[in-house]
C-alpha cells in the first residue's frame, strides 16, 4: 500500500513519533516511580502476609453493625451542618472576589491579578490540609472545619464563577459605560443580573462538593462523621466503619440529587 | 422631570390612556423554596456547636500564627520536605497510571452503543458508587490488607480514579461525532473495529486530556492521603503540626503550594496543547 501503487494517495501524516515519544517519557517515570528505594514499593509479600487478616476485615465490611447507628446520627449532623454554613460563608464571600477577579467587571489589572493570585495558592492546598493545620491553631471542633472548607469553597467558586463572567456578554457593561456609570454602577446594575445563575448554580455545586469533603474532616479532629470514623478504623471495627461508609453514601447521593434537580430548574 | 413627562402630550393628538405595566410574574414555589432555605441556614447556625463569640478574635490569632509560620521558615527542612512530596507524587502517578488502565476498558464498557445495557447500568452505578466515598475512607479499607505504606496510599487513588474516570470516559465516548461511527459501519467494520477507526479517534484527545486532570487531582488528593500514614508530604505536615513547630510547617506549606502549582501549570499547558492544537499550524 505504498505511495507507488496508489499514485493519489496522499503520504502519510508526520509526527507519528511524538506519540512514541511520549509513551517513551510515561514509561521512564512510571520506572522511576516503581524503583526500589525511591519508588512505591510493591511489596507483594506483604499482601500475601496481611491477606488473611485484610479478608477478615472486608468481610466485616460486608456485615454493618446497625446498633452503632444511634452514636453515628449527632456526628452525622454535624457534618451536614458544617457543610451548609461554611457553603453560605463561602457563597456570600465570593461575589465580591469573583467579581475582583473577572475582567468585565474589574478593569483594573493589579487588582485583578493580586485576587487571582492569591486564589491560586489558596486553591493549591488540599481542604484535609487546612484543617490540619487550622485544628492545631483555633482547637478540637466545628469551627477549624468550617473555615477549611470555607477557604476550599472560595478557591472554586470564585474561579468558576469568574470565568463565567468573562465569557458572557460584554453588552449590557458597555451600555451602562456609555450611559456614564462608574464601574460599581455598572457592576451593580448591568453585570450582577447575569451573575446570579451561574452564582447561584456553583454555590450548589460547591455545597455538594462540601457535604463529601465534611464527612472526612474529622479525621484530623475538626468535627463530624471524620470522628468517628477514626475512632473505629483505630479499633479495626469496620463493621462500624461499613455503617458510616454507608451513611456518606446515602447522604452524598440525595444532597447531589436534590442539588442537581435544583440546578436543572434554575437554568 | 414633569416638564419631560408633559412635553410629548401636547404633540400627540391622541387622549393620554393610563398605562398599565404587566404584573410581576408571580412564582410562589421559588417564594417557598427561598424561605425554606433562609429558614433552614438560620436553624444551622444557631444550632451548631460552635462558640461564635470565640470568633471574634479569630482573625487575630490567624494572623499571629501565619507570622510565626511564614515570618521565618525552616528552609533546612526543605530537602526532607522535597523527599516527601516526591513520594506524594509518586502515590499520585502510580495511582493514576492504575486508575487509566482499568477505567479504560470499563468505560468503554458503560458506554451507550458499546455496552449491553445490564453491563451499562451495573458499571454506571459503581462507578457513581465509588465517587461518593472520599479516597481517604477507601485507604483506611485498603490498609487492612496493605499496611502503612505508599502502595495504599497508590491504590485508593486508583480505586477513586476508576469512578471519576471511568464517568467522564463514557460522557467523551458518547460525546463523539456519529458520522464516522456509521462511516465504519457501513464500509462493513466490526464492533471493535467502529471503536478503534470510528470512536477512539475522536475521543483520544479528551481521554488524554482528562488522564492529565486526574493526576492534578490525584497529586492534591495524594497530599491528603499522608494524613492517615501511608508516608508523603501529608504525613510530615501533621507529624510537624501536632508538634507545633511552625516555622516547619510554613515551610512545608510553601512546598505543597510550589510543587502543586507547578505540576498544575505544566499538566494544563500540556491539555491545553492537546485540545486545541498548536499555534504555529494555525497560522501556517
Amino acid at each position: 500500500m505504498s505511495a507507488a501503487e496508489y499514485p493519489g494517495l496522499p503520504a502519510k501524516p508526520g509526527g507519528r513519533w511524538k506519540i512514541w515519544l511520549a509513551i517513551a517519557i510515561i514509561a521512564a517515570i512510571t520506572a522511576v516511580t516503581l524503583a526500589p528505594g525511591i519508588g512505591v514499593d510493591f511489596s507483594l509479600d506483604a499482601i500475601v502476609r496481611n491477606w488473611r487478616n485484610g479478608a477478615e476485615k472486608i468481610g466485616q465490611l460486608l456485615v454493618p453493625d446497625w446498633s452503632f447507628f444511634p452514636r453515628t446520627i449527632e456526628p452525622l449532623i454535624e457534618t451536614l451542618q458544617m457543610a451548609v454554613i461554611a457553603s453560605v460563608i463561602g457563597a456570600i464571600v465570593s461575589v465580591p472576589l469573583s467579581m475582583w477577579a473577572a475582567r468585565l467587571t474589574n478593569p483594573n489589572r493589579i487588582t485583578r491579578g493580586l485576587v487571582r493570585t492569591i486564589l491560586n495558592i489558596v486553591r493549591a492546598v488540599p481542604d484535609l490540609l487546612y484543617a490540619a493545620v487550622l485544628v492545631a491553631m483555633v482547637g478540637v471542633g466545628a469551627l477549624p472545619g468550617i473555615i477549611a472548607l470555607v477557604l476550599f469553597n472560595v478557591g472554586i467558586v470564585v474561579k468558576l464563577v469568574s470565568e463565567a463572567i468573562e465569557s458572557g456578554d460584554p453588552g449590557p457593561g458597555e451600555a451602562a459605560r456609555a450611559a456614564g456609570g462608574t464601574q460599581t454602577q455598572i457592576n451593580r446594575a448591568a453585570l450582577l443580573p447575569d451573575i446570579w445563575p451561574p452564582f447561584i448554580n456553583q454555590a450548589l455545586y460547591a455545597f455538594e462538593l462540601n457535604v463529601r469533603a465534611s464527612t472526612v474532616l474529622g479525621l484530623v479532629g475538626a468535627g463530624g462523621l471524620g470522628l468517628l470514623i477514626d475512632a473505629v478504623r483505630t479499633f479495626y471495627r469496620y463493621d462500624q466503619l461499613a455503617l458510616i461508609i454507608l451513611e456518606i453514601l446515602v447522604v452524598v447521593v440525595l444532597i447531589d440529587w436534590a442539588s442537581a434537580a435544583m440546578r436543572k430548574r434554575l437554568k | 422631570m414633569t416638564a419631560l413627562n408633559t412635553a410629548p402630550r401636547t404633540v400627540r393628538s391622541a387622549p393620554a390612556r393610563a398605562i398599565t405595566p404587566p404584573a410581576k410574574p408571580r412564582r410562589p414555589w421559588r417564594t417557598v423554596i427561598t424561605v425554606a432555605i433562609t429558614l433552614l441556614v438560620v436553624l444551622v447556625f444557631w444550632s451548631v456547636k460552635v462558640d461564635w463569640a470565640r470568633t471574634a478574635n479569630l482573625p487575630a490569632d490567624i494572623a499571629r500564627y501565619l507570622w510565626l509560620m511564614f515570618s521565618n521558615p525552616a528552609w533546612d527542612r526543605v530537602p526532607e520536605a522535597l523527599w516527601q512530596t516526591w513520594r506524594s507524587v509518586e502515590m499520585a502517578w502510580v495511582g493514576c497510571l492504575l486508575g487509566i488502565v482499568i477505567s479504560f476498558p470499563l468505560s468503554f464498557l458503560a458506554a451507550r452503543g458499546i455496552g449491553p445495557a445490564p453491563v451499562r447500568l451495573a458499571l454506571r452505578g459503581l462507578f457513581s458508587l465509588i465517587r461518593a466515598v472520599p479516597e481517604i475512607v477507601i485507604a483506611i479499607v485498603i490498609l487492612s490488607v496493605t499496611g502503612l505504606t505508599p502502595l495504599t496510599g497508590a491504590l485508593a487513588l486508583a480505586v477513586n480514579g476508576i469512578g471519576t474516570l471511568g464517568k467522564w470516559g463514557y460522557e467523551a465516548i458518547e460525546g463523539v461525532h456519529p458520522g464516522p461511527i456509521e462511516a465504519v459501519k457501513a464500509a462493513g467494520g466490526s464492533r471493535w473495529q467502529t471503536v478503534r477507526w470510528g470512536i477512539w479517534p475522536q475521543a483520544a484527545p479528551e481521554f488524554v486530556s482528562f488522564w492529565l486532570y486526574r493526576f492534578e487531582i490525584n497529586v492534591r488528593a495524594s497530599a491528603v492521603l499522608g494524613l492517615i500514614g501511608v508516608g508523603g508530604i501529608g504525613d510530615m505536615l501533621t507529624s510537624y503540626t501536632q508538634y507545633r513547630e511552625w516555622p516547619t510547617v510554613g515551610a512545608l506549606l510553601i512546598v505543597v503550594i510550589i510543587v502543586t502549582i507547578a505540576i498544575d501549570l505544566t499538566s494544563g499547558a500540556i491539555r491545553r496543547r492537546i485540545t486545541e492544537g498548536s499555534k504555529a499550524r494555525d497560522l501556517a
